[in-house]
């Protein structure tokens, strides 16, 4: 076990060797063989392993659990998992089973230390923190192996926005470029491209993230924008800076840039990768602490993200994370069956659940929320504000808002990023004022509107105890920093109890 | 449209001494947050009349303010008691931002509950949710939309809701094209000794904003666009009898 705990499955064997009640929590915890079994944690591109219908990887919360629909899968000669490009990396080189088909830091160090810094994963292009450094040095890669990011280059000037032409109405600057890849030789905004750093997102449940509940979306005034492909709405959820509205675009984007793929997706192979990303759901399925997600009424695990809908708004039908309500109630005969800290623990949960809907408080100076929209400047509102599509945690209306996470004074000062100055050439920002400085514009760059600078879409918040750390930019280290950042950005007042709930939440999703 | 002089009754300024149920205010002013607690969107939105010195609950606005900066009040003195935020209500009422910036004033909730969030009125259904088909004949129809002071932002759970609407009828009415007029209240206005006119490039940029909007919406139908200026009130029921928003409209006509 390359994670230096045991396996859920000798968890399992300690647990059935304890006392009479333990042997009685193994009933009320277990719903079927967790982790046991599982193949290298590691995918690497053409191995041409078969994807199991279900596959565990074991985490420090649990376990993790993909479930691919009709599976099992040949990956071998599969577009999603063969090395396609030039680069040697497949997909699945950064949307791995074992993180929740994203890429968790600790995975990368792992794998640097397995193969000398060889794998293709810390491929110059974007593995590194520029390709003008020594690749060969851990240090050129700090970015990927601290904080899971990848380099992201945009280009600039941004010149057209869901089929029509933009000019931007704002200016950006370089202050800081640790990296060089940003001031250097045919780099940074003057020669036509920014880079930025951002995490993988998972490549699972992605029908929820491409669902769509209203057909506006009232964070920019507009109805949504129309497919390209195929001429419906499009969510506008799947990428951190909604540069790509379909499964289409977003490939060839990734093979372009991520695979260094020199010609282009064929047809057939731009349907083999949807056809499995639509079949591919993720979600914790075990919790160390709980026990099996799935039991005591509880509904945890891929199979109720698989089985459905997407796309629903839990405020007017079934609240988000109402999976786990059952544990607010477990009876005393069930209590009986669980030992006294999983009992504990399934309480935290569902208390957890209740927090993040109901605990409210003041969300202020927040684009996407408090402008343009007109929910006003502050609203109190909890969690679910956002986060608000019943069994994913993502945003119904496209997800694009300004949460600090990669813009001053909210972001943690960082001198390892590249810091730009934007200047809005119009209207100020409403909450930053004409000048702003950021690590990210985000959305702004694929939009151009100065009003944008700093959203970044909201993601699913499914399988986040395998993929480690969070937000685009890895801000937060663990389960408790993104917390810890609410707390700070929002001044929540949330108690220790509450902040352990909320993490314990998150643990199980 | 009713008579000129039921517009002219409707525009009657009013002052703080008509206070009385139904009576007209518009004032410009900072807004304060009153952090009242009953759940979701329960705050409290006051807003202090220069003139007067009357503080109003403006909280029903389906676009609020922003504690930072200034405020368009337009509203009709309302029934309501004055126990939820503390302040009489204006409803219907219609706050606009203004670039003013104003320094922040954010109240404790001082024993007021506010309001526990519910659906506004005009709220519309999921996709998921089929819409009835308007039953015809179909023939000439106009549907009007509305804006904040000088702004062309489609405002949510006001302006999305009458569009929905309009796209269900037109969808079924099938008409040959749309013409969408953009109307900007560009004559000047002085309210609370500050003259307020709007910009007149805005009448374009409304028209085009739901020219984008519609065009996404009903792909493939011609839309033209056009702008007014000088723009004059209407009773048209969506406005809520708030002569300032009837005239910071944009009309979009089903021609056959």
């Amino acid at each position: 076990m390359p994670r230096g705990r045991p396996s859920s499955a000798l968890r399992r064997r300690l647990l059935l060797l304890g006392l009479p009640a333990a042997v009685l929590a193994g009933a009320a915890t277990q719903s079927v063989r967790v982790g046991a079994d599982a193949p290298d944690r590691w995918w690497s591109p053409g191995e041409g392993r078969v994807f199991p219908a279900t596959l565990d990887y074991t985490n420090d919360h649990g376990t993790i659990r993909t479930l691919v629909v009709d599976g099992p899968i040949e990956t071998k000669g599969h577009p999603f998992f063969e090395p396609i490009g030039t680069n040697g990396r497949a997909c699945v080189t950064c949307h791995q089973p074992a993180d929740g088909m994203s890429l968790s830091a600790r995975t990368a160090r792992e794998r640097w230390d397995a193969t000398g810094g060889k794998d293709p994963l810390f491929a110059a292009i974007d593995g590194s923190n520029c390709p003008t450094l020594p690749q060969g040095e851990r240090a050129s890669h700090s970015l990927l192996l601290e904080r899971g990011l990848l380099r992201i280059e945009r280009p600039w000037p941004v010149r057209s926005f869901n089929g029509k032409p933009v000019k931007p109405d704002f200016r950006i600057e370089v202050v800081r470029d640790p990296n060089g890849c940003n001031s250097g030789p045919g780099r940074g905004p003057e020669a036509g491209n920014i880079s930025v750093y951002r995490r993988p997102r998972p490549v699972a449940n992605l029908k929820y993230l491409l669902a769509v509940g209203f057909p506006f979306d009232p964070k920019q005034g507009y109805a949504l924008p129309l497919d390209p492909d195929d001429g419906k709405p499009q969510s506008g959820n799947l990428m951190a800076d909604n540069r790509a509205g379909n499964l289409r675009l977003q490939m060839e984007d990734a093979a372009a840039s991520h695979l260094q793929l020199m010609g282009k997706l064929t047809p057939q192979q731009i349907d083999r990768i949807r056809d499995f990303e639509l079949r591919i759901y993720a979600a914790q399925q075990e919790s160390v602490q709980g026990g099996a997600l799935d039991t005591l009424g509880a509904e945890g695990g891929p199979v109720k993200l698989r089985d459905s809908q997407p796309g629903a708004l839990g405020s007017i039908g079934t609240p988000v994370w109402s999976e786990f309500a059952a544990w607010d109630r477990i009876s005393p005969a069930d209590a009986a069956r669980l030992t006294p800290e999983q009992l504990a623990f399934r309480q935290s949960v569902a208390r957890g659940a209740r927090v993040f809907r109901d605990r409210t408080f003041l969300i202020f100076d927040s684009a996407g929320i408090n402008s343009r929209m007109g929910f006003g400047n502050p609203v109190r509102n909890s969690c679910v504000f956002c986060h608000n599509m019943t069994q994913m945690g993502n945003d119904v209306a496209p997800g694009q808002v300004d949460l600090g996470t990669t813009t001053l004074p909210f972001a943690d000062p960082w001198d390892d990023l590249p810091l730009f100055r934007v200047t809005c050439l119009g209207e100020p920002h409403p909450h930053y004022g004409r000048v702003i400085l950021t690590y990210d514009p985000g959305f702004a760059l694929t939009s151009g509107k100065c009003a944008d600078v700093g959203k970044i879409t909201l993601q699913s918040m499914r399988g986040l105890a395998a993929r480690a750390p969070y937000f685009s930019n890895g801000l937060a280290k663990d389960l408790r920093a993104v917390v810890d950042y609410y707390e700070r950005r929002y001044n929540i007042g949330y108690t220790e109890q509450e902040k352990q709930d909320l993490v314990n939440l998150m643990s199980v999703l | 449209m009713k008579s000129a002089a039921t517009l002219l009754a409707l525009l009657a300024p009013l002052s703080a001494h008509a206070a009385e149920t139904g009576a007209l205010v518009r004032f410009v002013s900072c807004p304060v947050y009153r952090d009242a607690d009953s759940g979701k969107k329960s705050g409290c939105w006051l807003a202090d009349d220069p003139a007067t010195g009357l503080r109003w609950d403006v909280s029903h606005s389906p676009y609020k303010p922003d504690v930072g900066m200034g405020v368009l009040v337009e509203g009709r003195v309302s029934a309501e008691a004055p126990t939820a935020c503390g302040a009489p209500v204006l409803e219907p009422v219609r706050t606009s931002r203004l670039d003013t910036p104003c320094v922040r004033h954010v109240l404790p909730a001082e024993g007021y509950p506010g309001r526990k969030f519910k659906l506004p009125p005009r709220n519309i259904q999921p996709l998921s949710v089929a819409r009835p088909v308007p039953p015809g004949p179909y023939s000439e129809r106009t549907f009007v939309t509305y804006f904040e002071f000088d702004r062309d932002f489609l405002v949510y759970q006001y302006d999305d809701f009458i569009i929905d609407n309009a796209v269900t009828w037109l969808r079924a009415a099938k008409p040959k094209k749309l013409i969408i007029t953009g109307y900007a209240a560009t004559q000047p206005e002085t309210v609370t000794g500050r003259k307020l006119a709007e910009r007149p490039q805005v009448a374009q940029q409304r028209a085009d904003a739901m020219a984008e909007t519609l065009s996404r919406l009903l792909p493939g139908l011609p839309i033209e666009t056009r702008a007014k200026l000088a723009a004059q009130p209407t009773d048209h029921p969506d406005a809520d009898g708030i002569p300032g928003q009837s005239q910071r409209r944009a009309e979009i006509r089903a021609v056959f």
